[in-house]
């Protein structure tokens, strides 16, 4: 199953090529540079995605004491931190080409590394010397906290005004159509390559915990 | 739950203001880091509200990492958290009673370091004294929520206050923003939005992560060694 869909998110990626080059329309102020916002946004969402399922993983670690959702955790995090370091790289070269400069202290950027730190830490946590009971625990804890945090980390990078484009505007500005429908495309495909990347590393913390286990009924 | 909460802030308080080292330490960090960061500025060159008031925020919340790791050090001498984690009440007692030790001496600290970033930073406080107070004890409030929560998390692990500082930091960023955001507005910097909006956020942050704390601290309190 992951090996197919490693293969449709591959396959996906690569057509949605075709509508990022052939199909959507470029860009009149930013030219090529723009279409780097075909890749950055999927990266984006679904780094968030990621994180949620962290979240939801770690409620049921917390309510079932369960093994299985804490290596889901694991692997949506390790997924989720890569995508938000993706999706950081992608933002600055955007804002180099957009606005002059590689980094500016613009919330909704911040926004992104603030989330990439939260994780990072989270990763940094599931790495610690402690007993695995308490490893699972602990790291539940904080990814639900770490989640609920997240809506207030966007609330306040709003009110301390962005300069981000507003991409899904509800009135006015955002995207030509056929932009849309290429965006929504190269979301759909991420999404395939994602759930490949999560099943192929929950799979892998799987056969590691069992090997654990085998070894420690031989012992 | 309130008389335990109550009786361990009140023991957590005596032993750390009459051994003192722990509540000193804090202050003098927070001094430390507000004396290096005013050395940003130029001779005779004046630090921004924006900028003092980040730097009292970040000397608070270096302070707070201090004085969590401090509160949950108590116990762990001679098997005293496990005792705790056996009394006969809800062990977020535990959790509350370390919010409000720590409320009390990041408050302390804080009453040292607002003169100290007036002084060092050549600020004036200019308006708005009971906004300044109001988001001072809302931020306060959210910081020692979380700070308590995860002070727990890091109890026993080497290397524990370099750990709570990397979890606890960027979780707080929407509360020190709103402290920054109102501390310059305090120090005289223009808003025409006025505070409102950040005194709201801080109030959100707090009602979430006292509820979080409250339902989560009993999975994180250790009960064993």
């Amino acid at each position: 199953m992951p090996k197919l869909l490693a293969l449709a998110g591959g396959a996906a990626l690569a057509g949605c090529q075709w509508l990022v080059w052939c199909y959507a329309p470029e860009e009149a102020t930013l030219g090529l540079m723009q279409k780097i916002f075909y890749v950055h946004l999927p990266l984006a969402w679904w780094a968030l995605i990621s994180f949620f399922v962290v979240f939801l993983g770690s409620l049921a670690v917390l309510a079932r004491r369960s093994e299985a959702a804490d290596r889901l955790c694991a692997a949506a995090a390790e997924v989720g931190v890569l995508f938000s370091g993706l999706t950081l790289l992608t933002g600055m070269i955007w804002a180099r080409r957009s606005w002059g400069v590689w980094w500016t202290w613009d919330p909704r950027l911040s926004t992104a590394l603030v989330m990439w730190f939260i994780y990072a830490a989270y990763l940094l946590l599931r790495g610690l010397d402690m007993a695995p009971e308490r490893r699972r625990t602990v790291c539940a804890v904080v990814g639900v906290a770490a989640f609920l945090d997240v809506p207030l980390v966007f609330v306040s990078a709003r009110i301390w005004r962005s300069i981000h484009p507003a991409v899904f505007a509800s009135r006015g500005g955002g995207l030509e159509p056929e932009m849309k429908l290429t965006a929504v495309a190269c979301v759909a495909a991420m999404g395939l390559f994602w759930a490949a990347l999560v099943w192929l590393r929950k799979r892998q913390l799987d056969l590691a915990a069992r090997l654990e286990a085998a070894d420690a009924d031989e012992d | 739950m309130l008389r335990l909460s109550l009786a361990i802030a009140r023991k957590d308080l005596v032993l750390t203001l009459v051994r003192g080292n722990g509540l000193v330490q804090a202050l003098l960090l927070g001094l430390l880091l507000l004396f290096v960061f005013s050395l940003a500025q130029a001779p005779g060159e004046k630090v921004g509200p924006q900028a003092a008031a980040a730097m009292f925020w970040l000397a608070s919340a270096f302070s707070q990492v201090l004085i969590f790791n401090r509160l949950y050090d108590v116990e762990e001498a001679n098997g005293a958290r496990l005792g705790l984690a056996l009394l006969p009440a809800p062990v977020q007692g535990v959790w509350l009673g370390k919010l409000a030790a720590g409320l009390v001496l990041l408050l302390l600290a804080q009453a040292v370091f607002l003169p100290a970033a007036l002084v060092f930073l050549g600020q004036d406080l200019v308006a708005h004294p009971f906004t300044g107070l109001a988001i001072l004890a809302l931020v306060d409030a959210g910081m020692c929520a979380l700070g308590s929560l995860l002070g727990a998390l890091a109890q026993g692990q080497s290397g524990r206050e370099s750990l709570l500082g990397v979890v606890l930091f960027p979780l707080l960023t929407p509360l020190l923003l709103a402290g920054i955001g109102v501390g310059a507005q305090c120090l005289g910097a223009p808003a025409p939005d006025g505070p409102a909006a950040w005194l709201r956020l801080a109030a959100a942050f707090d009602a979430v992560f006292l509820g979080v704390g409250l339902v989560l601290f009993g999975f994180i309190y250790p009960g064993e060694d």
